[in-house]
């Protein structure tokens, strides 16, 4: 700053002035929207507000002129310490207009009121006539981009202003009496004039008093016209300059009495209070020679200036984006991440946000527990959401499945998948949600009544195939156990983590597939997405699973852990032999959906903050008391949840190699044959997938298939 | 607002427990709450601290506000500005400088303007502005606070931390007072944070209650501001505390000698 003028001669030196920077709360902004949308509309006319500039910031501060959103009440108090500054806001209702809104008549114009009142007096009887401002805006309240340029006019003098004496402060020329009497003169005059801060004032000071009087006093209070001292109430910190409101003053100075005024003296006021101390004494005093006036000025307005320079040091507007603190989409977005954010930052700091959020999950069923798994995904901030379902919307449904509402039942009803992906954007816009209307080939359904119902069929796997491979975690949650059973052979096939879910009367299932170790072959194109290294292990795919008391097994690494069809004994595509549970949403306890699509989700979660992802070793009952694998705690293969006793067990259980889905040979099958193999299981009935799984057999060599199932009773 | 529905207020609890009135000493109720920053505000009228009183129009309500303004270290975090700085470079009016700028050349210089005072050249300036309301829900003082830049532009809250309280990150992960989020000004209607007042009994009522036993008066205001002002940057200087007047009627309801007997558990 005193760099600048270092190097000339000081005897040329020039007074330069600190330049107010503009200060705007956001609180301002909502208020010119509201204006705007209730108000102003589409009236450009000028509107009277509000500014102040403060007196006693800390050293380093730029000179700031401040609008609050109080700013549109012209007349309102204004803060303690605090100089009013009354402005004009011109508000475009087009960019086109603000862009080419003429500038210099802008400020032509404004400067033009504040010579007058200078050459009408009005400005010496009231001196806050030589601050003002203009405001140019442009509101795109679509966006929420606000563009907007200060003025602050001022006069300028033909030639510069030449310091005599350089600033020094006032405990340099004031004694600590005078500066005590100049502090409580000025206070008095605030007083007596009824505000907190008097801009402008004469200052007479001797070795015995200090005076000060308002500006309109000059003719009684100055006596003599070679040691005149004017007061500034200054907003600026800095030690060599003052700020900017003593520019229009110098004006008026020399335009009313510039003639017979020999040095002039400006005494710059500034008013801290630190930690309950006030100081004036770092108040600035020094001397210059006002310009004499050019015979124009007092018949035309002189030349001005004030436009605000953008941060880029250049002649231009400005622009603030504003969509994240007023966009309601933006305020949703924000405000989910934030609340988990907190989540982390208070609960669990090593939770790995991103892992679950980034997480793309395809929800196969939008019935009453794809609609709970939605929405406690969405509470876990997942973004990327879709639903399969070839169900449309019933009257019994939206009182079960949160998702869908009275309406939506109207005329047929809604398709279930993509009217649940209408609410989840309602819910939150922030969501990615997709919905696919398809049916879901299952065994021992045929598709073969024609070339369109196998086309149609080999369509509708593709389309499933697709789907799995761009998704990150699969969610079984359909209404039936043969529905189940491709996309667990597609999602083992492509190593892709499942989340199962099942409801009975008042029991339920939530289970994580076991996920198979990674290909051999193609390590290049499909390592899994849900494991930590792929590098981990060795390339054998599982070993072979010794049948007996399976859910006994303790420390089951991920990748041995069976599939939801793992402890049949029959193969899926009859469902009068099943026995587990299944099929019942719709008379299953209403409460039952809810506690276990949101542990389905809640499992996910787990399963991705643990290191290794779905080949994590799963915990069981036994583990609830020992010290947890992940932030969130533990990893358990399956949740079997007993409403009638409130209580939940954790079994883990081993892939059964005879399994009818996840089995090496039926992979393998899949992975040969493709719809081929799948037509085969489509069109006929569950003994072709028994004996190619070798459970015919098994069937003959035990009768007692009862040990297989997860009674209720069950010690576990 | 969710979060007040979702939290029992702790008075009810409390009633339902049948606990004795004195342990509700540590709510507030409303008058006291004005009585409170009535004071409070005197102190900082003679400490020119800058706090004020905000009516909302038309409406008996009102809040405490007050700003201040700091430079942010934020500088110290290359990516944040450098991102920042990128955003307003892509929307950049500047770029239609021509149809913009002044066209007179002669206007846009001036010899009498300081000009070597770049933006930012001393670090991001940041406004914040923290705003004290009362919750009937919970009976406490809640703080409201923003920060932004001087183009109005609020920070999120990460920017906040980073930038000046990283001091203070630790205690507000640990804290009891901890239950920052992001809701909406009940008088104003913009987004604000809030420090959530659903804990603020809990570490309220300890201190209360050894003001009590000592016998000592105690502005609810100010004893919860010391608490929480620091943990968002807010500086509440010690005259606050030590300089309480002794205002009987800014005392807790139902405190009698016998209530000092009871102990808290
Ligand atoms: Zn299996």
């Amino acid at each position: 700053m005193a760099a600048v003028s270092r190097d000339k001669d000081s005897a040329d030196q020039k007074l330069q002035f600190a330049p107010f920077s503009s200060a705007l709360e956001a609180g301002f902004w909502h208020q010119l929207t509201q204006k705007k949308l209730n108000d102003y509309r589409l009236d450009e006319s000028p509107k009277n507000i509000k500014g102040y500039y403060y007196n006693g910031d800390p050293v380093g501060l730029p000179t700031r002129l401040t609008l609050e959103f109080s700013a549109f009440e012209a007349d309102g108090p204004s803060p303690a310490r605090c100089c009013p500054v009354t402005g004009t806001l011109y508000n475009t209702n087009t960019l086109e207009a603000f862009k080419t809104s003429d500038k210099k008549a802008l400020l032509e114009q404004q400067s033009k009121e504040i010579w007058e009142a200078i050459q009408s007096d009005a400005a010496l009887k009231d001196p806050s006539l030589l601050c003002s401002f203009l405001l140019l805006t442009y509101a795109d309240l679509k966006k929420y981009h606000y563009y907007y340029w200060f003025c602050f006019p001022a006069l300028c003098f033909s030639e510069g202003i030449k310091i005599l004496k350089q600033p020094v402060t006032l405990a340099e020329v004031f004694s600590p009496r005078q500066t005590s009497g100049l502090q409580a003169a000025y206070d008095r005059l605030c007083i007596d004039t009824g505000t907190s801060a008097v801009p402008y004032f004469l200052v007479k000071h001797s070795e015995a008093a200090v005076e000060v009087a308002l500006l309109r006093h000059w003719d009684s209070f100055i006596t003599d016209f070679n040691k005149v001292t004017v007061g500034v109430y200054d907003p600026c910190t800095l030690p060599q300059h003052p700020g900017w409101p003593l520019r229009n003053l110098l004006f008026l100075i020399a335009s009313k009495w510039g003639p017979q005024l020999g040095v002039l003296e400006v005494l710059c006021f500034r008013d801290r209070t630190l930690q309950g101390t006030r100081n004036i004494q770092h108040s600035i005093v020094f001397q210059v020679k006002l310009p004499v006036l050019e015979q124009s000025d007092n018949t035309v307005c002189p030349k001005s200036v004030g436009w605000e320079k953008n941060p880029k040091g250049a002649m231009g507007p400005r622009m603030v984006n504003l969509s994240e603190c007023m966009d309601p989409k933006r305020l949703a977005e924000s405000s989910v991440d934030l609340n988990l954010k907190l989540m982390r930052w208070r609960l669990v700091p090593s939770l790995n946000l991103d892992k679950v959020t980034s997480t793309k999950c395809l929800l196969l069923g939008a019935g009453t527990l794809g609609c709970n798994v939605a929405r406690t995904l969405m509470g876990w901030g997942v973004r990327r959401i879709t639903f399969v379902d070839n169900a449309k919307i019933s009257y019994s449904n939206p009182v079960r499945q949160h998702l869908y509402e009275f309406e939506d039942c109207l005329g047929g009803g809604k398709d279930k998948a993509s009217a649940a992906v209408d609410r989840l954007g309602k819910i939150f816009p922030g969501v990615v949600a997709e919905g696919h209307v398809m049916s879901i080939p299952m065994p021992g359904h045929p598709v073969n009544f024609s070339a369109a119902t196998v086309s149609q069929a080999q369509k509708d796997v593709e389309h499933l195939e697709k789907l799995i491979t761009e998704h990150d975690v699969i969610f079984l949650l359909m209404d039936t156990r043969e529905s189940r059973w491709l996309p667990t052979v597609i999602a083992a096939s492509k190593r892709k983590l499942v989340i199962n879910s099942a409801l009975g009367f008042d029991t339920f299932v939530v289970m994580r597939h076991g996920l198979k170790k990674p290909k051999p072959c193609d390590a290049t194109d499909s390592s899994p997405s849900i494991s930590s290294s792929a590098s981990s292990s060795s390339s054998t795919p599982a070993e072979p699973a010794h049948l007996p008391a399976a859910s006994l097994f303790s420390n089951i690494p991920g990748h041995r852990l069976g599939c939801y069809f793992c402890n049949d004994v029959v193969a899926p595509g009859d469902s009068t032999r099943d026995r587990t549970l299944d099929q019942q949403c719709t008379v299953s306890r209403p409460g039952l959906a809810m506690i276990a699509g949101a542990l389905a989700v809640e499992l996910m979660v787990s399963i991705l903050q643990h290191s290794e992802g779905g080949y994590a070793v799963a915990s069981s009952s036994d583990d609830r008391m020992n010290e947890p694998p992940t932030s969130l705690g533990l990893v358990p293969h399956q949740i079997r949840g007993f409403l009638s006793r409130f209580d939940n067990v954790l079994p883990a259980s081993l892939a059964f190699d005879k399994c009818t889905a996840c089995s090496q040979v039926v992979l393998d099958s899949y992975e040969k044959d493709g719809f081929n193999f799948l037509s085969k299981v489509f069109n006929s009935s569950h003994s072709f997938l028994e004996d190619l799984t070798g459970l015919t057999q098994l069937h003959q060599e035990t009768q007692n298939a009862e040990i297989w199932d997860m009674s209720d009773d069950e010690s576990i | 607002m969710e979060e007040e529905e979702e939290a029992v207020p702790v008075r009810t609890l409390l009633a339902n427990r049948h606990i004795s009135p004195e342990m509700s000493s540590c709510f507030l109720d409303e008058e006291k709450f004005r009585q409170c920053c009535q004071l409070f505000l005197e102190h900082s009228d003679s400490l020119s601290d800058g706090w004020r009183w905000e009516s909302v129009k038309d409406s008996h309500e009102g809040y405490l506000r007050k700003t201040a303004l700091g430079t942010s270290r934020r500088r110290s975090n290359p990516d944040q500005i450098s991102e920042r700085e990128q955003q307003q470079t892509s929307s950049d009016p500047h770029q239609e400088k021509t149809s913009l700028s002044l066209q007179n050349n002669n206007d846009g210089i001036d010899d009498g303007a300081l000009c070597c005072l770049r933006e930012g050249s001393s670090g991001v300036v940041i406004q914040y502005e923290y705003h004290i309301l009362y919750s009937n829900s919970y009976q406490t003082p809640v703080l409201y606070f923003r920060a932004s830049t001087l183009d109005g532009k609020s920070l999120s809250l990460e920017d906040v931390w980073d930038s000046v309280h990283s001091n203070y990150r630790q205690r507000l992960q640990n804290g009891p007072w901890d239950t920052i989020t992001q809701q909406e000004h009940p008088l104003l209607g913009q987004s604000f944070f809030v420090l959530h007042p659903c804990r603020t009994e809990e570490f309220m009522r300890p201190v209360m209650q050894a003001a009590l036993e000592a016998d000592r008066q105690v502005n609810y205001v100010v004893t919860w501001l010391s608490v929480v002002g620091p943990v968002v940057g807010l500086d509440v200087p010690l005259s606050y505390c030590t300089q309480v007047p002794a205002v009987p009627h800014c005392t807790f309801n139902s405190l009698h000698p016998a209530a000092v007997e009871t102990s808290p558990d």
